[in-house]
């Protein structure tokens, strides 16, 4: 803030003077020294407007009749040559006011926003032999190793090499607990090291990496124009023009008819000029929406433009993918039965046999065991589990299909049962399920208050386990055993029924057409997956489904703030107008419309970056009523 | 070829579009979009980065002394 206003001292000095030149000309022209009174207030029109001369002089040069500056002198020359000194005066102070607010506000959402953008540094610490070299990141070839210390930010995507730390990722995910790493974990650029220093070696270049990425997407997404963004561009484009030509009506017209003298239909055309600037909206309404990507970025939220504000706060209906969304996608065991042999023996033979497999459940069987060793021999039946030899025991671990093939009798499942039989007799059921995040029920709940009224899970996972997730979060329909290609069929029916929108949920991972064809795609934690970033309209960051609301509460607010601008800014202006030309208007109500709308509107647009700060505490009010 | 540059000292986004369409109007120069909140200048040109620089600096330097453009 300091050094922006250090870097306006020119104009804050022409300001202060203007002020004492106008006010010493007020009251020299109380005193009924009239002319002296008039040279001072000429030359405070000198004093605040002289840059505004030159630069409408140079408009004219370009045969620019409509460029701001030009109509702005006009205005208030304009006012002087009809005997209206202090008001011609006003106009360019005020306008000097005006535009040094606007700057400096301008610049102050600029710097907020990029404070948000600053997570990733310049700079990295590359180990070449044993020695430390500080190299411009962008210089570091992938493959090599770098050392970050306690309090540092990762420069580029690593996967660790030593040493172990707890790390901030809030600037990329929005998430505030810290995430323990230790040897083999990937860490994404941008990530702060809490404790601990770590010796890394870089998966990318640090342009590819995900803080560079994160910045890119939301550069890209202020070019992507909201309905509202247009608007403004094509009104301002008619709006100069329009005022102008009524302008000339009103001086032409009215004396003509003799309605008022010329210089009153004078005085009430300057006043049109000066409201000639749709300023305040072109430069508010995209404000608006950077505020909105910027503050939405900080939560983690990456929005892939303007133009997807409004779907986002539309849609009606949410589908969500299962697993690795609605649940951690990673497998736990929920119950254990052994049947003649004690449980830490099943679990030695069991994951022992599972050795041998790369099914995501076996991988949590093989956790169970610390013993646990590859088996002498061993086979895999797809859709069905393995039968290996493990101490010259013949073990079976699978479902009940499995189980048949072996010639034991189980019971009949219920769901994630994971049969073991040793030697031809069931020896253990192992019931594993996948954990629903405990954010899911509260998520889903607040996008129901927030009027997505109808969420539909699509899983490719069997029936059971699907209706488990189903009923325990409350999702509206579960559909199952979906293959990718069922899964975008049934989401183009909801999308044919449903008459604001479809959001579509998933992680990318073999998802991304139907991520592509929902109103909006959302990819959940998936900085790393080109495809998915690519399809959808909207990345989570983290794998935290309060990021959806959070999103849904940004877009509305963001939208209403930017409507708000564009009604408030558009009626003040039309007011004045009308006013103007009944006559009742002056010159100081036409500079307040100008300039102070402007100020107002990009206040309001500041609005918007604190949105995302507030969002949780909007949902749980929301979510109260 | 695209090319970014960072673009500072502009006004108002009125003044940025004017900006823009001036710098449209060099001969090879086939976009140049001025994006006011970021401060960015992306332009596709058919000229060397060296021309390309030294032609849009020149517009920016007639337009307002104040803007500047860097690579």
């Amino acid at each position: 803030m300091k050094q922006i206003i250090l870097g306006m001292k020119g104009r804050l000095f022409r300001i202060g003077a203007g002020i004492l030149l106008f006010a010493a000309a007020a009251i020299v022209g109380r005193l009924g020294l009239e002319i002296i009174s008039a040279v001072l207030f000429a030359v405070t029109l000198a004093v605040s407007g002289y840059d505004v001369f030159i630069s409408a002089a140079k408009g004219l040069f370009r045969r620019d009749l409509l460029d701001e500056k030009f109509l702005m002198s006009i205005a208030s020359i304009g006012a002087m040559i009809i005997g209206e000194w202090s008001e011609g005066a006003a106009v360019m102070l005020f306008f000097l006011v005006g535009e040094t607010f606007e700057n400096i506000s301008v610049r102050r959402s600029r710097t907020s926003i990029r404070a948000l953008m600053e997570i990733c540094p310049d700079e990295a610490s590359v180990l070449i032999g044993d020695k430390e070299e500080t190299v411009d990141a962008e210089d570091v070839e992938v493959g090599s190793v770098i050392v970050v210390r306690p309090g540092e930010r990762v420069p580029i995507d690593s996967v660790v090499l030593s040493g172990s730390a707890d790390t901030d990722t809030s600037a990329l995910t929005g998430e505030s607990l810290p995430r323990a790493v230790t040897v083999g974990d990937t860490v994404q650029s941008g990530t702060v090291i809490i404790n601990g220093l770590l010796t890394m070696k870089t998966l990318r270049e640090s342009g590819e990496s995900a803080a560079a990425r994160i910045l890119s997407l939301v550069e890209n997404a202020v070019d992507n124009k909201s309905k509202e963004e247009k608007f403004i561009t094509k009104f301002s484009r008619i709006y100069t023009p329009a005022v102008v030509i009524a302008a000339l009506i009103i001086a032409a017209a009215l004396p003509i008819f003799k309605i008022t003298t010329l210089t009153e239909s004078v005085y009430r055309a300057l006043i049109f000029l000066v409201i000639s600037c749709p300023c305040a909206l072109v430069i508010s309404v995209p404000m608006a929406f950077f505020g909105g990507i910027g503050g939405a970025a900080s939560r983690g939220i990456l929005f892939k433009g303007g133009g997807c504000f409004e779907r986002v706060a539309k849609a009606d209906t949410v589908a969500l993918d299962k697993t690795g969304t609605l649940t951690k996608g990673s497998f736990r065991v929920s119950e254990v039965t052994a049947l003649g042999l004690d449980r830490e023996e099943l679990f030695y033979l069991a994951a022992s046999a599972e050795y041998i497999s790369n099914h995501p459940l076996s991988d949590a069987i093989r956790g169970l065991s610390d013993r646990a060793a590859a088996p002498s021999e061993g086979e895999e039946i797809a859709g069905e589990g393995v039968i290996a030899t493990v101490d010259s025991r013949r073990v079976a671990v699978g479902n009940a299909a499995l189980m048949q093939r072996v010639c034991a009798t189980v019971p009949t499942p219920k769901g994630g049962e994971v049969f073991v039989a040793v030697d031809g007799v069931l020896s253990g059921i192992i019931t594993l399920s996948d954990e629903v995040k405990p954010e899911a029920k509260a998520a889903l709940e607040a996008m129901k208050s927030l009027g997505v009224s109808r969420s539909v899970m699509l899983s490719g996972d069997r029936r059971e386990n699907a209706e488990a997730v189903a009923h325990e979060l409350k999702v509206g329909a579960a559909y199952s055993e979906l293959s990718p290609e069922d899964k975008y069929a049934r989401l183009e029916e909801l999308i044919s029924e449903s008459a604001g929108g479809v959001y579509y949920v998933g992680d990318g991972i073999n998802d991304a057409p139907s991520l592509a064809r929902a109103d909006v795609g959302i990819a959940m934690g998936s900085v790393g997956q080109d495809s998915a970033i690519e399809a959808a309209d909207l990345v989570i960051m983290s794998d935290n489904l309060m990021r959806i609301p959070e999103a849904r509460v940004i877009a509305r607010r963001t939208l209403s703030i930017a409507k708000q601008n564009i009604v408030f800014a558009l009626a003040v202006k039309l007011l004045v107008m009308v006013l103007g030309a009944l006559g009742l208007a002056n010159m100081w109500l036409a500079v307040f419309a100008d300039v102070g709308v402007a100020i107002l509107a990009i206040l309001n647009s500041m609005r918007t970056l604190l949105i995302a700060r507030n969002s949780p505490k909007i949902i749980e009010k929301v979510n109260k009523a | 070829m695209k090319i970014k540059y960072t673009i500072t000292g502009l006004d108002c986004p009125n003044c940025a579009a004017k900006l823009s369409r001036n710098m449209e109007g060099i001969e090879g120069i086939d976009s140049a979009k001025i994006n006011f909140l970021t401060e960015k200048l992306t332009v596709e040109t058919s000229l060397s980065e060296a021309d390309a620089y030294t032609a849009l600096s020149a517009a920016a330097r007639a337009f307002d002394k104040s803007v500047k453009i860097e690579k």
